[in-house]
């Protein structure tokens, strides 16, 4: 199952890279460079994110914390 | 004429050289200035200190409350605060420290210790006085248990390269609650590629943490008693069976394989690996994907749970002890009477998880983007899932924008899920908490954000750079149901 994960995340990282048409220069990333486009959760939904992993059980792969605290509440 | 016109050729080549050379001057004091840039000037990865200050109120309420075996209220609200200041430390250096505090007030937590004595103003057939304890699933009582605060406080330091190519992070966490101790660290590299249009990062990280544990009161003192029912809390406290009739406490059926925990630690390690792409001017995507190592105690202490092939037993008001005990406990209305644990629930002591989540931000018009995220989730435990989040941030002014946003949740049960008295004491592992059993859930919501571009706004050395509004409902068909509001502001310190 690790194995597949790993394939797959990997697989998807090819077919990213082959479709991105060209390369976007520092330049032309006025549009990407807002805040807006981040890819990552805003700091206002860390209180949203910790009730869903206590209320839930999937938690991971958002690019934050993995682990810790009991979530009991 | 002729000499005329021969004499603004020349002043025209004249001026020709002059603006030639000033031009030759300013590139080579262009390229000059730029060479120096590289050498001995480079942009500070954080300008300077910023500080967020974050608050949070959310409100629970449902009636699958895992305390009391997967029924009763599970009414709870938290207040949380938090501080995020992000410090400069040099030109390529950058200190995050972290602090959190939340204070909550559950009923479900409160009724570890449901039973809320009233007079022992009666006595038993030995003389002895009789109290009744009074507690229900469906109420909150005033145990100990009912609030709690949680404080964390983490620091992250981060190395950015010379080219800002490459970015190294350490992070140390520390986290404490009433029954639960966390000690965390871990780091990481992020590298990117491709004139910064790729980047590909690894994290790893570690949680040692600590259960001090409490256990639901009717177990811990029936231990404690050396297992009599005549000695301790239950010696003068009458149990009655599930066709109501008051049990003989010597050769009472109510017995628990309830133990104490013989292992205290949950260690957690964590495997992070991420990749980021921009696919056009207008649109970038990520990749996530976590493998996730929980060893220890799994479970929780506080958590009942009631089997189904074992006759119940209760304790409470004598008048609501009738032949149907049994199926009037279930309901909202039958207060007073509270049932004896026949456990608490259990656990393997290992899990994996394993999620795999992607994020698409696209940017349609000048006013509107997509932000978007989906992540697929499975476990040892046998848990699957599927998240499906959508945002969309309009700006309606250059300095305002709105965030509505929705998202879609759902999971299949774990293997160890039953409801309320449908487990089996043969089983290894059970537990009723709905957290783990199958279910949709559905949120949305409408945040609101204010960016104040030249810092208008001051209070004292600090200039506004944005504050934040949030709101969102969220439900789940088991019946669960919740509200959250959070509010952040983050400030710029002045040089």
């Amino acid at each position: 199952m690790v194995k597949t994960f790993f394939g797959l995340f990997f697989v998807l990282i090819e077919i990213t890279v082959l479709t991105a048409c060209s390369v976007v220069k520092p330049y032309e990333k006025e549009l990407l460079n807002d805040p807006d486009m981040e890819l990552s959760s805003r700091s206002i939904d860390r209180f949203e994110t910790n009730f869903q992993v206590y209320r839930e059980s999937a938690s991971g792969a958002n690019g934050g914390k993995s682990g810790g605290g009991c979530g009991c509440n | 004429m002729v000499e005329k016109v021969a004499a603004v050729v020349v002043a025209i080549k004249i001026l020709d050289v002059k603006n030639s050379l000033c031009i030759s001057f300013g590139l080579f004091i262009s390229v000059f200035a730029g060479s120096a840039q590289t050498t001995s000037y480079k942009k500070r990865v954080l300008e300077s200190t910023e500080i967020e200050v974050l608050t949070s109120y959310y409100r629970q309420d449902g009636e699958n409350a895992s305390v009391t075996g997967g029924i009763g209220t599970e009414a709870l609200t938290d207040r949380a605060s938090a501080l995020v200041i992000n410090m400069p430390l040099n030109e390529d250096d950058v200190l995050t420290l972290d602090v959190g505090i939340s204070t909550y007030t559950s009923a479900s937590s409160g009724n570890l210790d449901p039973f809320d004595d009233s007079s022992g103003a009666s006595s038993d057939y030995r003389g002895d006085p009789v109290s009744t304890p009074v507690g229900s699933p469906w109420t909150a009582s005033s145990g100990a248990s009912q609030t709690d605060t949680w404080f964390a406080i983490s620091g992250t330091y981060e190395h950015s390269s010379d080219d800002r190519n490459t970015i190294k992070s350490a992070t140390l966490n520390f986290a404490r609650e009433y029954d639960y101790v966390s000690y965390g660290f871990g780091g990481g590299v992020t590298r990117l590629f491709n004139d910064k249009n790729t980047s590909l990062g690894i994290q790893a990280q570690a949680f040692l943490d600590q259960w001090l544990p409490r256990y639901p009161t009717e177990l811990d003192s029936y231990v404690e008693a050396d297992r009599k029912l005549t000695n301790g809390y239950f010696k003068n406290i009458k149990i009655y069976d599930q066709w109501g009739i008051e049990t003989d406490k010597d050769n009472s059926s109510w017995e628990t394989a309830f133990e104490l925990m013989d292992q205290k630690n949950r260690n957690t390690y964590a495997l992070s690996l991420s990749f980021s792409q921009i696919l056009s001017r207008k649109s970038q995507f990520s990749l996530f994907m976590d493998l996730v190592q929980q060893r220890g105690w799994l479970a929780n202490p506080m958590q009942r749970v009631y089997f189904e092939d074992r006759p119940n037993y209760y304790v409470g008001s004598p008048e609501k002890m009738t032949s149907t005990l049994k199926s009037d406990y279930l309901l909202k209305k039958h207060e007073d009477v509270f049932q004896l644990a026949d456990d608490i629930e259990r656990l393997p002591d290992t899990r994996t998880k394993l999620p795999i989540g992607a994020r698409y931000n696209h940017v349609l018009n000048e006013y509107i983007s997509l932000r978007s995220y989906y992540r697929y989730y499975t476990d040892t435990w046998k848990i699957h899932s599927h998240t499906l989040q959508v945002e969309i941030p309009i700006k309606v002014k250059e300095d305002f924008t709105f965030y509505p946003h929705f998202r879609f949740y759902s999971q299949t049960a774990a293997a160890y899920f039953a409801p309320y008295d449908q487990l089996l004491s043969t089983a290894p592992f059970y537990t009723s908490d709905y957290d783990l059993s199958a279910f949709n859930a559905l949120q949305f919501g409408l945040g609101v954000s204010y960016t104040d571009l030249l810092n208008q706004n001051h209070l004292g050395k600090l200039g506004l750079k944005s504050g934040h509004f949030n709101y969102s409902f969220y439900q789940r068909d088991t019946g669960l149901y919740a509200h959250l509001i959070s509010i952040a502001c983050k400030w710029v310190l002045d040089d």
